[in-house]
C-alpha cells in the first residue's frame, strides 16, 4: 500500500493520475461513437420532419416486417445449428489427447481468422447453381436438377454457421474442461445409464457455457451485414443490409437511423440478458 | 465416463466422426479456393481442366489491387501503433486506478467491439461526411481504431492482471523515474500481452469490410473494399488468387503467433 502511495504520487492528481491515462481512449469513443451514434439516433425522429413516422413506416409495412422476420429466422437456425453441430465438437476438444486436439484448434483457429471475404466468397463459389456441391449431389444422382443453395437464405445460413461455429466452439470447450470427470465417474458408479449421465450431468453443468455461446452467436447474426449481402442475394434482406441500403442507396437518413435503433435496442437487450444471467466474471 | 476418453466406447466414434466432419468443413472452403486460384477455368469449374498462374499475373498486372493493398497496410500500420499506445495508456488505468465507475468506463471502451459494426459504420459516415472528412485516411483510422482499442485494452490489460506491480515499484526506489520504470520494466514484462495486442489490432483493421466500405472513395479503397467491390460485379478467379494470397498471409501470422508465445515468457 506503501508503495502504491509512492508511485501514485508521481502521477498527475495525487490521487487519480491513472485517470488521465484514460483521455485519449475517453476523446475517441466520446467524439466518434457516442456522439455519432446518438446524432444517427437523434435523424430518426427529426428527418424528414420531427416525430415518430420513421418508425410507424418501419414498423408498419410487411416489406419491413419481412426484413425483421428473415433476420430473426435466420439468426435462431444458425445458433441452433451452431451449438448443436459445436457441442460434440467442443465436447471431444475438452478430453482428446492434446496432440490431437492441437491440430483440431489450428483448424478452427485459421478458419476463424481467415479473411472473411474470403472465406464468404468461397461459399459463393461452392454453392453456385454450377457448384462442387450441387455437382457432387447430381453425380451421385440424388438430385436431377440443381438446388439453388445461394443468393437466398439457404446460402446465408450456411455461410453464416460456417463463420459461427468457432464462437460457439471456443467457449464451450473451456466450459467442458472446466468439469471435474469424477462427476461423471460417479453419476456413472451410481447407475446412471450414459443417456442420463448426459441429459442430468453434463448437459446441465455445461449449460452456461451453451447458452453464453447462443446467445453470442445469435446477438453478432442479428447485426451481420457482409455474409447476407453477398450469399443472400437483393431479395432476401436482413436487418444490417436494410440500415446499409436506406444510407448508401435511398439517403434517407431518417429511416436508416430508425432501422439502426431497432437493431441496436434487440443487440443491448440481448447483452444486457447475457451480463445479469451469464456474467463470466460473476461465474468466476 | 462421458469426460473419459478411453472409456466413451461406442460414442468416442460418434464425437470423432462429427469433429472429423466438422474439420473438413471448416478447412475445405479454404482448400478449395486455394485450389481454384490456379485452375484454369474462368467458371472456377472444379476440378479444373489445368492449372495456371494467370489469375496471380492478372492481379500484380492491375495496379488497383496493389494500391489497395497498400492502402490496407498502411490504415493497418497506423491503426496497430494508435492501438496499441492508446490502450497501454487506458489498460493502465483501468488495471492501477482507484476510481468510481472504472467498470463502467471499461465496459464503455469495449461496447464498439460488441455493436453492430454496421450502425458505427453508417453514425461514422454521417458524422465525416458532415466534417467534409469522408474518404480520407483519417477517417478509416478512426473507425479502425474504435474497433481495434478493445483487443489492445483487454490483451494488455490480462498482462497487466499478471503482473506484479512491486517489481515497478521496486525500480522506481531504485531511482528510476515511473515513467522510465513503466516502459524498461513493465514494458518488457508484459511484452506477450503487447505483441497480442498489435496482431489483434491489425488484423482487426486489415480484414474490416464494412466500416471501410462506408470510409472509402473512389480514390480510396482498402484490399477488402477492393475485393467486396469486385465481387459484387462477379466471381472473377482473381479474388481466389487475392483470397489465397490472404490466406497464406494468415497462416504466416499464426506460425509467427505460435513462435512467440512459445518463447521464453510462458
Amino acid at each position: 500500500m506503501a508503495l502504491w502511495a509512492t508511485a501514485g504520487a508521481t502521477g498527475n492528481g495525487k490521487r487519480d493520475g491513472s485517470l488521465g491515462y484514460l483521455v485519449p481512449a475517453l476523446l475517441l469513443v466520446v467524439i466518434f461513437f457516442i456522439i455519432p451514434v446518438l446524432m444517427l439516433l437523434l435523424r430518426s425522429v427529426l428527418e424528414p420532419e420531427p416525430g415518430l413516422q420513421n418508425y410507424a413506416t418501419l414498423l408498419g409495412s410487411t416489406t419491413y416486417l419481412r426484413i425483421f422476420l428473415n433476420t430473426f429466422i435466420v439468426a435462431a437456425v444458425v445458433t441452433i445449428l451452431s451449438v448443436s453441430i459445436g457441442y460434440p465438437v467442443a465436447w471431444l476438444l475438452a478430453i482428446m489427447p492434446e496432440k490431437w486436439s492441437r491440430l483440431v484448434l489450428a483448424i478452427i483457429i485459421l478458419s476463424m481468422w481467415t479473411n472473411l471475404l474470403a472465406r464468404t466468397y468461397a461459399w459463393m463459389v461452392l454453392l453456385q447453381r454450377t457448384g462442387v456441391i450441387n455437382k457432387t449431389l447430381m453425380g451421385l444422382g440424388l438430385i436431377d436438377a440443381p438446388l439453388p443453395l445461394v443468393n437466398n437464405l439457404v446460402g446465408v445460413t450456411i455461410g453464416m454457421t460456417y463463420i459461427m461455429l468457432p464462437f460457439v466452439i471456443l467457449p464451450l470447450m473451456g466450459v467442458i474442461r472446466a468439469i471435474d470427470p469424477g462427476i461423471l465417474r460417479a453419476a456413472a458408479l451410481c447407475g446412471a445409464g450414459r443417456l442420463q449421465c448426459f441429459l442430468r450431468v453434463l448437459l446441465p453443468l455445461s449449460l452456461p457455457g451453451v447458452a453464453a455461446g447462443a446467445l453470442m452467436v445469435f446477438v453478432m447474426s442479428l447485426g451481420y451485414f457482409v455474409t447476407p449481402a453477398l450469399l443472400g442475394g437483393t431479395s432476401n434482406m436482413m436487418l444490417a443490409e436494410l440500415v446499409a441500403q436506406f444510407v448508401q442507396s435511398l439517403v434517407n437518413w431518417g429511416m436508416g437511423g430508425a432501422a439502426a435503433l431497432v437493431l441496436l435496442v434487440v443487440t443491448l437487450a440481448l447483452y444486457a440478458v447475457q451480463l445479469r444471467y451469464f456474467n463470466p466474471n460473476a461465474a468466476r | 465416463m462421458l469426460l473419459d476418453f478411453d472409456k466413451l466406447g461406442a460414442l468416442r466414434g460418434v464425437l470423432i466422426g462429427i469433429t472429423v466432419a466438422v474439420c473438413l468443413f471448416l478447412i475445405l472452403p479454404i482448400v478449395f479456393i486455394a485450389a481454384l486460384s490456379f485452375g484454369s477455368s474462368q467458371w472456377l469449374i472444379f476440378p479444373p481442366p489445368s492449372w495456371t498462374f494467370r489469375w496471380y499475373h492478372d492481379l500484380f498486372a492491375d495496379p488497383r489491387w496493389f494500391y489497395a493493398a497498400l492502402t490496407s497496410l498502411k490504415i493497418a500500420a497506423i491503426v496497430t501503433v494508435l492501438s496499441v499506445v492508446i490502450g497501454f495508456l487506458t489498460a493502465l488505468g483501468l488495471n492501477r486506478g482507484r476510481f468510481p465507475g472504472r467498470d463502467a468506463l471499461r465496459a464503455l471502451f469495449l461496447t464498439p467491439m460488441i455493436l453492430p459494426v454496421v450502425v458505427l459504420a453508417v453514425a461514422l459516415y454521417a458524422l465525416f461526411l458532415k466534417l467534409g472528412l469522408a474518404g480520407t485516411t483519417f477517417a478509416f483510422v478512426v473507425a479502425h481504431l474504435l474497433i481495434a482499442l478493445p483487443f489492445s485494452i483487454i490483451s494488455i490489460g490480462n498482462a497487466l492482471e499478471g503482473f506484479d506491480k512491486s517489481i515497478e515499484d521496486a525500480a522506481i526506489l531504485c531511482g528510476a523515474s515511473p515513467w522510465e520504470a513503466r516502459l524498461r520494466v513493465t514494458v518488457p514484462a508484459i511484452s506477450h500481452g503487447i505483441f497480442a495486442a498489435a496482431v489483434f489490432s491489425f488484423l482487426a483493421s486489415w480484414d474490416e469490410v464494412v466500416l471501410a466500405i462506408f470510409m472509402a472513395s473512389p480514390t480510396l479503397q482498402t484490399l477488402p473494399v477492393k475485393i467486396w467491390t469486385t465481387l459484387r460485379q462477379d466471381l472473377t478467379p482473381v479474388i481466389a488468387a487475392a483470397s489465397t494470397l490472404l490466406i497464406a498471409f494468415t497462416i504466416l501470422l499464426m506460425i509467427l503467433a505460435a513462435l512467440v508465445r512459445k518463447g521464453p515468457k510462458t
